[in-house]
């Protein structure tokens, strides 16, 4: 298992272009092969939020730690790290080479693009587990409306997005409603 | 010994204190590094920082390991990038702890499906300010477009579409730059 999971946060980490948001993706799907449910994911989206430091890192040490425990979250929170340690003394040996690559920088916006539709992918299944209990985009007959999920979601979207609300307090009070909703 | 030990403490103190990704801890790291040690001229830091966006892996570790290594050569790299993930693996560490030991019932189950939910939100509110700065092209709106659309069916895997739009990134400007 932690070889697994070494193998897999490399492969994130040499894969992963664009930054924490990018990866989640990439995240998203590796992770499911160790059995990781859609809520898990949610709640480490939630724990990002929560916890400071760099999405990745956070996603690497939260999988790790689910699936090997102690010495399964260091190993991937070194694996994902891995890249960096050999990208930085490479560019800094034949910086002039690559700095001069136009291919190099067609290549990274074409996958910022792509990013861009693989977090809403990501956002999408998501959401479609939390307020409508389905696992697929065609899974209508299990419909399952859940309104407080919704409320919630749509409510901090607003406020994240229209009043910059942080993130931090917005998933505290989500917390706190919800709690409260279960006495009502 | 003594610039390596300072790099540690100033993205310790950068780490432990920025929240929702690593980007956040620049301010910091300017402060520290530039204005109060002058170590690090402001051009170089945000020249590295744009460059760790082009390179695979954690970027704020990427612009961490750059700056280190400019400042105190490879054990300056390893003592600054030590200092950036250092607390975001502990806190996660001890976070994922404990939200295994919870117990998912009651109000408590109720608590995190709400939160749960907020967090499709942030994310369709990140992928949102991307495409905001990103998608300036017809190519790139259908790009993401089609990636979305394979993702959200189930059709092709996350790894494969990223190598396929960088594929088709190359291939455009290298139609464009025969066509000059």
């Amino acid at each position: 298992m932690i070889v697994k999971i070494m193998l897999t946060f490399l492969k994130i980490g040499f894969w992963g272009f664009g930054g924490g948001y990018a990866m989640l993706s990439l995240i998203f799907e590796e992770a499911a092969k160790f059995g990781m449910t859609i809520d898990e994911f949610a709640d480490l989206n939630a724990l990002d939020v929560l916890i400071p430091g760099p999405i990745a890192i956070n996603s690497a040490t939260y999988v790790g730690q689910l699936y090997g425990g102690f010495l399964g979250a260091l190993v991937a929170t070194f694996a994902v790290s891995v890249p960096s340690l050999i990208f930085v003394p490479l560019f800094m040996r034949y910086e002039e080479k690559i700095n001069s690559s136009r291919y190099l920088n067609a290549a990274l916006t074409s996958v910022k693009a792509a990013s861009v539709g693989l977090i809403f992918g990501v956002a999408l299944s998501i959401m479609l587990a939390t307020t409508f209990n389905i696992s697929h985009l065609f899974d209508w007959q299990h419909i399952n409306f859940d309104w407080l999920s919704f409320m919630m979601m749509a409510a901090a979207f607003v406020l994240h997005t229209r009043y910059e609300i942080s993130p931090i307090v917005l998933t505290l009070l989500a917390g706190i409603v919800g709690w409260i909703a279960y006495f009502i | 010994m003594k610039k390596n030990l300072l790099l540690l403490r100033v993205y310790l103190l950068a780490g432990a204190f920025t929240f929702s990704g690593g980007m956040a801890m620049l301010p910091v790291i300017e402060r520290e590094l530039c204005n109060k040690y002058g170590l690090i001229d402001k051009e170089s830091l945000y020249e590295y920082t744009t460059l760790s966006q082009t390179f695979p892996g954690v970027i704020a570790l990427t612009n961490a390991c750059f700056v280190g290594k400019k400042i105190n050569g490879t054990i300056g790299m390893i003592f600054a990038g030590i200092g950036a993930i250092l607390p975001a693996y502990i806190l996660m560490s001890i976070a994922s702890l404990l939200y295994q030991l919870i117990p998912q019932q009651g109000p408590i189950l109720s608590a995190l499906v709400a939160v749960r939910a907020t967090s499709a939100s942030f994310l369709f509110a990140a992928a949102y300010t991307i495409a905001k700065y990103n998608l300036k092209t017809k190519i790139n709106i259908l790009l993401s477009f089609f990636c979305f659309a394979f993702t959200a069916l189930n059709l092709i895997g996350a790894p494969i579409l990223i190598l396929l739009s960088a594929l088709i990134g190359v291939c455009i400007v290298h139609i464009r730059k025969d066509r000059k």
